[in-house]
This record gives C-alpha cells, structure tokens and sequence, in this order.
C-alpha cells in the first residue's frame, strides 16, 4: 500500500531522516521513537508538508514523493496530526463534515459516513451542535479521527494519538484502533509503546533518523532492547 | 417557527430597501447610496478575512475600478452599465494576477502588498496625463441614468444584494469549509484535501471584483475620478472600522456596523466637521478592546447565554 525508499530528509543542514526504507500493506503498524527520532518528520514527508531530498515515497503503486497534500489527501490517506487537529470555531457536526466535503469519493456519501463515524465514537453524535473548541482533550482526539475516518481513507496516519490523554482514554483508545485496523490500514507513532503494541501487528523502532529494528508487535513485546528503553521494566 | 419570522423580516427589509426612494428625500438617499457603497466594501473584505488574509486593497481595487469604468467609457466609447463590469472584470484579473504571485506567502506579506497595489496604479494614473487625465482626474459627459436619483439608487443597492448574496453563498457552501479550515488551521485544511492556495486566489479575485464594481457605480454615479478621491484611504478604513464594529466573519456583522457607522457619519459631519473621523478612531480602540466579537458577536454569545441558563 505505502512504500517508502531510501529518503532523506533535511531541516535546513540537519539530516533529519537518513536512508529511511519502510513498508505498509493490509495491517496496523507502529513507529516508535525517542522524542527528536524523525517520527513526525517522516509523516510530514509522506503527506509532503516537507519534500525529501532524496529517495521515493509509493502510495498505491503511485510515486507521491512531489504531489502536494491535498491531492495525497484526495488519493486516500488521512492524517491526524499532533495537536491543534481540529477547526475549534466550527460544530462537531461540522468538523466532520469537511472532513468528507473535499474528497470526490466520499463527497456525496457524507450520510453514510457519519453514520460509520458515530458507529466508532457515539459520544461524537450526543455532541453534534457543540464547538469543537469547549470539548475535553479525549473527546477532541476522537473527533479528530473522526474527521479523518469520513475520507474513509486507505491508510490512516495518527501522530501520538496518545499525547495529553489520561491512561484509561488512552487503551479506549487503543481498542478501537484495534478494531479500526480490520477496515483500513494504520500507522500510528507513539512513545507509549505499551499501549499501542497492544493494538499494532508490526513495528519500527526508529532512533536518530534511522530504522534501528523491525518486528511483528509480539516479537517487539519480549525484544530486550525494546523493554530497556521503551517499556522501563 | 423562528426560521419563518426570519425570512418576514427579510422581505420586510428588502422592500423597505427597495422603496427607499418614494418616502425619502434626495439628502437621504445620498447617504444611502455612499453607505451600500461602503457595505459592499466591508462585506468583500470581510469575505476574505473568512480565511485569515488581511487586505488593504479595498482602496485599490475601488480606485481601478473607478478608472477603469470611467475609462472604458471615455476611452472606447462602452456604456456605462459594461464599463461597470468591465471595472468589476479588470479588478478580478488585477487580483488573480497578484494573488498567484503573492498568496503562497500569505499573511503579513499579503497584507502589505494588497497595500501597495493602489499605491503603485495611483501614481501611474497620476503620470500617464494623456490616457488617464493625470492629477486633474477625468469627468464623465454625462452621469449614470441621466442623473435620475432612484435608478442610479437602485443600482447601487442591486450591487450590494449581489455582494450580501455571495456572501451568504460563501457562508452555506463548502466555501465556508474551506475558508473557515484555512484561517483556524491550513495543516489539517491542506490534509482534508483543501487546495488552499486555488481557495484563496478565487476569493481574492472574486471580492476584488466587488470592490472593483462598487469604484465602477461610483465613478459612474459621481460623473468623475481623480487619484486622490478615488484611491482614499478612507475607503480602507471604514469599512474595516464598520465590519469591526458590527462582527467579523459573517454577513450580518458587515451590514449592521456598515448601516450604524455609516449613518453615524454623516450625523456627525453636521455638528463636527472632519470630526467623524476621530469617531471612527474611538469606535475602533473600543471595539477591539472591549468586543472584539461586534455587535452580532455580543448578541449570539447573549442568546446562547439565555438557552443555555
């Protein structure tokens, strides 16, 4: 589905990612990382908010190494970026709605994919007329996959999905992931790899712009290097 | 039951708007010309702020608008109701062309250049004596309609229903999405497959084209240009002033600060001469002091207060 070959990314001199190769089919697959590691980096470059310098990125067998975000966007990937990922002045109804008004082969099924969306996040369909703005920070993540999910894309981004939550919204979250995986295909970066393992079925260790290990999420879960630094027992 | 008392009030308003001319005298419909005028003014730049550009090109965009209609009518001999569009037509290209080269920046950048393109045609206006009538201005053979009052009235209103309509369109089609998702956030605007800089270079020109007409039935109503007159910075600052103080980013804002300054103005001229213009400077500080929402902003937040408590 997504191929990544060999890019290289630059903030200005620094050398950001270096030779960077990964692979995404049918699956949910985790990047995980120490802050400053390239995760976000890496997402920016495959929705080309930033251009790599070199290397090619293949989605659908479609090089989009150079096309620009909004059409990477109407071609199926979604992303659900760090923070700041909704339009706080508008409904939850109608963050939603944008989410499909744009994208050709959704545009005219916006019925539909709501209905797949409340299905997902029924708190979203109680707070329908409310400001996106004055929801909690759970139910905020939530709308804003939500949004992303009426693209109905093929493959999902989610950058630190996890960040600011309180644990227990945190594995809430987690599990419809889990369930989400089995309609599309996820990527999703995190530095609370306990909690995302649980829902991925590989992962990348990524450290220092660099891929230091690649595994099935079970394999990850027993891998000693992997629970030195990630998992802290 | 309230959406229906809504579209009353509407009709009510447009028919009073319409009959204007038969129960008030020619002062009065004076006024009303000038304020439609700075209505399409603010409505257009309050369009465009929908999607966080700031522009100072309503003084530009009038005053090319203004030459170009009054040009086009001296120079090859088109009525006046075509050189109107054709105002409304040069102002949309000047824009397009602009836009493309300056929008990617956006922001600050914008705003500053949207400044500079009155500058830049005002001083080619004022040197190119032979096309333009350089620093006398250029004067009409004769006005609009002959001069009759209440067309040339209702020609002024009819521009300023077609900006108050492209406005609501702007409001209630995914236009509104688009520019709404660019001012709060051009990240996930981009990734929600928004063409940001296709968005902006369409409603810049478009507005510009408003702005462009309301020079254009102006110049044609006045029966005369001049560079100074024409691009005023008075037609920057009054209806930024006038959309402030009535709300920003919707449509009724524009209308109710437009009607109440305008008016205001003119009241004002009387007693202190010039005087309106420390006014206007009062009102502003105020309003961004106290309700940077407006009027229409104050009111919403009173209403939603009362159903929710």
């Amino acid at each position: 589905m997504l191929e990544i070959n060999g890019i290289d990314c630059y903030y200005g001199k620094l050398h950001v990612l270096r030779n960077l190769s990964f692979k995404i089919g049918d699956e949910a697959v985790g990047l995980f990382g120490p802050n400053g590691a390239g995760k976000t980096t890496l997402i920016n470059a495959i929705i080309s908010l930033i251009k790599p310098a070199a290397g090619d990125i293949i989605f659908d067998g479609e090089n989009i190494t150079t096309s620009e975000t909004h059409t990477i966007a109407k071609k199926g990937i979604a992303l659900v970026p760090q923070e700041r990922e909704l339009f706080p002045e508008m409904t939850v109804y109608e963050n939603l709605e944008l989410g499909a008004a744009f994208i050709p082969h959704v545009k005219n099924r916006t019925a539909e994919r709501l209905e797949f969306v409340y299905n997902f996040f029924p708190v979203l369909k109680e707070r329908e007329k409310q400001h996106a703005g004055t929801m909690s920070g759970g139910q905020q993540r939530m709308l804003a996959i939500g949004r992303a999910l009426m693209a109905d894309p093929k493959l999902l981004i989610l950058d630190e999905p996890s960040l600011g939550l309180q644990p227990s919204i945190v594995s809430e979250l987690f599990e419809k992931l889990a369930e989400m995986k089995k309609h599309i295909s996820v990527l999703v970066t995190e530095q609370n790899v306990r909690e995302s393992l649980k829902s991925v079925d590989r992962g990348y260790v990524l450290e220092n712009g660099e891929i230091a290990l690649e595994d099935t999420a079970e394999n990850l879960k027993s891998n000693p290097h992997v629970i030195k630094a990630y998992l802290g027992i | 039951m309230i959406k229906y008392w809504k579209y009353i009030l509407i009709a009510i308003i447009l028919l009073l708007g319409v009959l204007f001319p038969f129960y008030a005298g020619a002062y009065q419909q004076s006024i009303a010309r000038t304020v439609l005028i700075y209505l399409v003014l603010a409505i257009s730049w309050d369009m465009l702020l929908r999607s966080g550009q700031l522009s100072f090109g309503m003084a530009g965009l009038f005053g090319i608008g203004s030459y170009a209609s009054v040009l086009l009518l001296l120079r090859l001999g088109a009525s006046p109701m075509l050189s109107i569009l054709g105002a409304g037509l040069v102002a949309f290209v000047v824009a397009a062309l602009l836009g493309i080269l300056v929008l990617r920046l956006r922001a600050m950048y914008f705003a500053i250049t949207t400044l500079a393109i009155g500058e830049i045609f005002r001083i080619i206006i004022r040197n190119w004596s032979s096309f333009t009538g350089g620093p006398e201005g250029a004067i009409l053979p004769n006005i609009i309609f002959d001069g009759d009052p209440v067309l040339s009235y209702w020609l002024v209103l009819g521009l300023a229903l077609l900006a108050i309509v492209l406005s609501v369109i702007f409001q209630k089609t995914r236009i509104y999405f688009a520019l709404t998702a660019i001012r709060n956030n051009e990240v996930v605007a981009k990734s929600s497959g928004i063409n940001i800089f296709k968005y902006l270079v369409i409603v810049f020109a478009i507005t510009s084209a408003l702005q462009g007409m309301a020079g254009g039935v102006f110049a044609q109503t006045y029966g005369f240009v001049t560079p100074e007159s024409s691009f005023s910075a008075d037609y920057i600052l009054l209806p930024i002033a006038m959309a402030l103080l009535g709300g920003i980013y919707g449509t009724l804002g524009p209308i109710i600060g437009t009607v109440l300054l305008g008016v205001l103005a003119e009241y004002l001229k009387l007693y202190i001469p010039y005087g309106h213009l420390i006014v206007y400077g009062i009102i502003i500080i105020c309003i961004i002091m106290f309700m940077p929402q407006g009027i229409v902003g104050v009111v919403r937040s009173k209403i939603i207060r009362r159903e929710v408590g």
